[in-house]
């Protein structure tokens, strides 16, 4: 177990990450890769560019983990990791979606008026 | 025996506190104490409130969030709102449920892993009568959030299941209970009520009573289902409530605007 800096996340199902950093990073230029194709205006793309590279900017700036938990300051760097991936699939989907375009329908008039009578 | 106990005691407990002899007797309110410098301990009086109070931080905080949702998807949302203090909705297109639900489980200022609960609700007034409510939860960031969006009887909803595997026995429990139907459902079966049910029981128009009768006949020595068959005609109860029962929402002549709508996208 050289180089980790616990035994265990306490957490079932999740193992200590042995590279903290290359996995991130990996990630994090993954997921940057999906969102440049996205258009620039694009509110999704502009939050979530803005989440990843403060992200890489402290993993690349930190090399001790558990000050880069502190400074993350979004659970052990293992769910750090499951939020990247899950953020990179979202991105991936969301190519697909294009959730940035115009809205695709008006609700109903009274639709969500409420109360009713 | 205990109620006699009761009415020998009352009195007694009564004249005691009257007394002042329980306030003379120390008790520790652990949370409520002040001490000071001196090591004296000072009771500090606190208001105890048994109703939710408004919290103008959370409520801006919801607020901003909500917002945040909606620029990130303008296509599909339609509306936002904070209801009751701290409870947020994202009102959204029937077309965006999956993007919207992927959305709020995977990215990461969000988080909402855990489905609580889908609800249905009847409306048969509306031209898309069944409203459908997800409820979600962050664990991460400690909060809830409710999405809801709308169809008719006709027309399916896509199905939660490939985001959220636990919505599936929700799904089946609109579907049994509103008829509304799950596309790409896994399993969409009857899950609450009995074998050959028929209808949708939390349809405004399924009659309390239901249609059917069970009972068990001697002679073909099995359960039989016949047709519903009451002593008395249904009456027609006037079930309007004398008293006002949204003050907050009282309706001025063309001034109804209590909610926020969501920042367009310029």
């Amino acid at each position: 177990m050289a180089g980790v800096h616990k035994l265990t996340t306490g957490l079932t199902g999740l193992p200590v990450a042995r590279h903290p950093h290359k996995t991130l990073k990996v990630l994090y230029s993954r997921i940057l890769a999906y969102i440049n194709k996205m258009p620039s205006d694009a509110g999704y793309r502009k939050h979530t560019e803005q989440i990843t590279n403060q992200r890489l900017h402290l993993v690349n700036s930190e090399t001790d983990v558990q000050k880069l938990e502190e400074k993350i300051n979004c659970g052990q760097i293992e769910e750090v990791i499951k939020q990247a991936e899950r953020e990179l699939t979202l991105a991936r989907k969301m190519l697909e979606w294009k959730p940035w375009e115009p809205l695709v329908g008006q609700a109903p008039p009274n639709q969500w008026k409420w109360p009713l009578a | 025996m205990a109620s006699r106990i009761c009415q020998f005691m009352r009195p007694l407990a009564y004249s005691v506190a009257r007394k002042n002899v329980l306030n003379s007797i120390p008790i520790v309110y652990h949370k409520f104490q002040v001490r000071n410098n001196s090591g004296a301990a000072t009771t500090t009086p606190t208001k105890y409130s048994t109703i939710a109070t408004r919290n103008e931080a959370i409520r801006q905080h919801l607020t901003q969030f909500g917002a945040y949702v909606a620029e990130c998807l303008p296509k599909y949302v339609q509306k936002v709102d904070v209801y009751h203090h701290d409870e947020l909705e994202i009102m959204i297109h029937p077309d965006g449920v999956i993007p919207v639900l992927t959305f709020l489980k995977d990215h990461t200022n969000a988080q909402f892993m855990n489905i609580v609960d889908i609800a249905g609700v009847d409306k048969p007034s509306l031209e898309n009568r069944f409203e459908i409510v997800y409820m979600l939860q962050s664990i991460q960031f400690n909060s809830r959030i409710r999405v809801k969006t709308y169809t008719d009887e006709l027309t399916p909803i896509e199905s939660a299941c490939s985001v959220y595997p636990g919505a599936n026995w929700y799904e089946r429990e609109i579907w049994d209970m509103f008829g509304v139907f799950f596309a790409n459902h896994p399993d969409l079966r009857r899950i609450l009520t009995d074998y050959g049910f028929e209808g949708h029981p939390f349809r405004k128009d399924f009659p309390l009573s239901g249609y059917v009768e069970v009972r068990y006949d001697d002679e073909v020595k099995r359960v039989v289902v016949e047709p519903l068959e009451l002593a008395q005609e249904f009456r027609k109860f006037e079930a309007n409530t004398p008293w006002e029962t949204f003050p907050s929402h009282r309706q001025l002549e063309g001034k109804y605007q209590k909610t926020t709508k969501p920042e367009e996208k310029k």
